[in-house]
């Protein structure tokens, strides 16, 4: 202590004044910085979330029947290259393909590489193709295409569906369903557990009481009750929407709870006392001390239940009671890895199943990482 | 003694009205699934060919007792319930508990026995993951929960199936060899049970048992930074010794306290596995219930079923811990 100058002193104070004022975001943000693999882990689900987005301008062609490709079904992934035999070019380069049957083939149906220089087919950026309305703004510009013909880089599925576009398209489906779940299940939560934890009393142990009788049933084998009502007469919008309020309606205990406690505990804090002798209203307490005193938990909660809402639709529709063609979403594209001839002869179907297990993981990571951080004790403790 | 008793019918009473309000949702539930049984089971019978009228429909629903207000209805339902009697299947007129009885019980033994597994294996790797300060081992361990969570069951089944299908030629499908699946109890049906069991225990217990590795090294690095702890090592115990009689019987009641939740997890995948592993037992009997037919009757009843074994378990874990937790036993005697 007694080596330290002047500045560093000053300079230290600086650091704890800025350390005692900082706001609970301010704070969360710090500790949230420090953490390697959550600031990873963020950076990974921006980059997807982004992709997601802006899945129409990213991919070239359509996810749905409309954009298939009846040259190329079932179709290995195209990665484009550079040079080959016929020698090296600036412009990176795919072969064409074609569908032949003739006696050669034992007439079967195969697909025949053009690998002359004629069958190149050389890769564009920004090229014109389906028009499409992003933010309500026309476009038809893609971020590649090929001069003649189509690319894969995903490979094509049994339709010629190319999957590179369809797993962008349901990466955004899937974090659509996501987030009306979530949602939906923050109000509930909100409403339920912010009655419950304000009132307390006998209103909060019936509230409570429901909540654990909803807790306990299995939520899956339930997730497929409810889903089972759906008429078969239901358009893919529809359905879309069932499922994500499904799940939102039967995943709100856990936050529910979580909020309930914590409002319990603080509206017998001295800082509620302080307010009410100052003679602040009920609701000016609400907004300005109870609600600001939780909002960083109950986003964490809302990141940490993310994932959860995502496993749940994959499941749902991985068994053919959730979503359905034509919509997109991940559990669509793991419903078609469920063969065995996918494993022997198809592997890039399970591109889909990389970009999911990333996804789950990324937002994992950032639950955890936030939670860590949003944990005022995580520093004390170490 | 008087006291404890008294806990275990309060305890009791509970859990049963949690029974009767679960009905209550599950049965509300599977009445609002359009359409009811008698228009469900006639238009079957229209489809084999004979002509079928609404007086037909109307005769059906007053055999069946459906033109009963829905209140009534629900209550008898619940009694029956409680007697082990859910009524017939809509759509495959068998009587439910003949139909779900044998693979109702396998089922949870399944479910039971990977919970079982999960603890065995995460208990120890716990401990171990929360005294270690290696970091290598930490961050495999950490992985492996964190894969637990994103590489869901059924896609770990399906990778373990598609490889035995490459590997061996033996898709390890099913509970029972073909000879065996329908036959008598026997030393052989035993054994070629168990060959086929781990697959399913294993897939079932895989997340159970990452989301419990993680609870124990919470729990256990929780404890392990007290005081007490640290009192003890300074008397002189120390080691094994050490960590198992302090912060592992403290680290040990929450853990009881939450395998009703675990089984519930377990049971959330239970029919998506069974159904990818073709196990003919209720997990999948519910999918062919739900998806295929709409048998509301037959997946009301698997619903119940499934809640009420965990509500008996919670029950079974609250007596658990009465009796092994002095601060609980404490507090019921006063």
């Amino acid at each position: 202590m007694t080596d330290t100058t002047n500045i560093d002193v000053t300079d230290d104070q600086k650091m704890k004044e800025a350390y005692f004022t900082a706001s609970q975001g301010q704070l969360i943000w710090q500790r949230f910085k420090k953490n390697k693999s959550a600031l990873a882990g963020a950076w990974v689900l921006i980059f997807l979330i982004l992709s997601g987005i802006f899945a129409p301008f990213l991919t070239p062609y359509d996810a749905t029947i409309a954009g298939r490709d009846k040259g190329y079904l079932n179709g290995a992934p195209q990665i484009p290259s550079f040079c080959d035999e016929n020698g090296c070019s600036l412009r990176p380069f795919i072969y064409t393909t074609e569908r032949t049957r003739s006696i050669k083939t034992n007439f079967r149906w195969v697909t025949e590489t053009d690998t002359s220089l004629e069958g190149r087919r050389y890769v564009e950026f920004f090229t014109k193709g389906i028009p499409y309305t992003f933010l309500g703004v026309p476009f038809e510009t893609h971020l590649f295409g090929v001069d003649k013909g189509m690319i894969h880089i995903f490979g094509t599925d049994s339709t010629g569906k190319d999957i590179y576009s369809r797993t962008l398209t349901a990466i955004n489906t899937s974090m659509a369903v996501g987030t009306i779940g979530v949602f939906i299940a923050f109000v509930l939560a909100l409403a339920i557990g912010g009655i419950a934890g304000y009132y307390g009393g006998w209103i909060d142990s019936g509230l409570q009481m429901m909540t654990d009788t909803v807790r306990t049933i299995p939520s899956i084998p339930l997730f497929m009750a409810l889903a089972a009502f759906i008429p078969d007469t239901w358009s893919a919008e529809m359905r879309f929407f069932f499922i994500s309020m499904v799940l939102g309606l039967i995943g709100w205990p856990t936050l529910a709870r979580r909020i309930r406690t914590h409002l319990l505990t603080e509206r017998n804090q001295e800082y509620v006392l302080a307010a009410q002798l100052c003679g602040a209203s009920p609701s000016h307490i609400i907004r300005r001390h109870l609600l600001p005193s939780f909002t960083s938990y109950i986003i964490v909660d809302l990141v940490i239940s993310f994932p959860y809402m995502i496993l749940s639709e994959t499941a749902l529709s991985f068994i053919g009671l959730g979503l359905k063609d034509p919509v997109n979403s991940l559990g669509v594209m793991l419903q078609n890895v469920t063969s065995a001839d996918v494993l022997l002869n198809y592997q890039w179907y399970f591109i889909p199943v990389i970009f999911f297990i990333v996804l789950v993981l990324a937002f994992v990571f950032v639950g955890d990482g936030l939670r860590d951080a949003a944990d005022p004790y995580s520093d004390s403790s170490k | 003694m008087l006291e404890f008793s008294k806990f275990v019918v309060v305890r009791g009473v509970l859990a049963i009205f949690t029974l009767v309000l679960v009905s209550f949702i599950v049965f509300s539930l599977m009445e609002m699934v359009p359409g009811d049984c008698a228009e469900r089971y006639l238009s079957f019978k229209n489809s084999q060919g004979s002509m079928i009228s609404l007086a037909d429909i109307q005769a059906e629903r007053i055999r069946l007792g459906l033109d009963k207000p829905y209140i009534q209805r629900w209550g008898v339902w619940i009694i029956n319930a409680f007697q082990g009697e859910y009524g017939d299947s809509c759509i495959l007129r068998l009587n439910i508990s003949q139909l779900l009885g044998e693979k109702f019980w396998l089922s949870l033994g399944l479910c039971l026995s990977s919970l079982i597994l999960a603890y065995v294996i995460a208990i120890p790797v716990g401990i171990l993951a929360a005294t270690s300060k290696n970091a290598f081992l930490n961050n495999g361990l950490r992985l492996v929960s964190y894969l637990g969570l994103a590489l869901p069951n059924f896609l770990l089944a399906l990778m373990i199936m598609l490889f035995s299908t490459v590997m061996f030629g033996d898709s390890l499908t099913g509970l029972f060899s073909k000879e065996f699946r329908d036959a008598e109890w026997s030393y052989e049906r035993v054994k070629d049970f168990l060959g086929h069991v781990w697959l399913p225990i294993f897939i079932l217990g895989w997340s159970a048992t990452a989301f419990a590795i993680q609870t124990v090294r919470a729990l256990m690095s929780d404890e392990i930074g007290k005081l007490y702890v640290t009192a003890a090592a300074a008397r002189g115990v120390s080691g094994r010794r050490l960590l198992l009689r302090y912060p592992a019987r403290h680290a040990l009641s929450p853990i009881i306290n939450s395998l009703g939740f675990d089984l519930n997890r377990i049971f959330n995948e239970l029919p998506i596995v069974a159904l990818i592993l073709t196990l003919t037992e209720a997990g999948s009997l519910l999918i062919e219930a739900l998806a295929r037919s709409n048998d509301q009757q037959l997946a009301g009843a698997i619903i119940f079923l499934l809640t009420a074994s965990i509500v008996g378990i919670n029950f079974i874990t609250d007596i658990i811990l009465a009796l092994t937790d002095p601060r609980v036993r404490r507090s019921i005697v006063g």
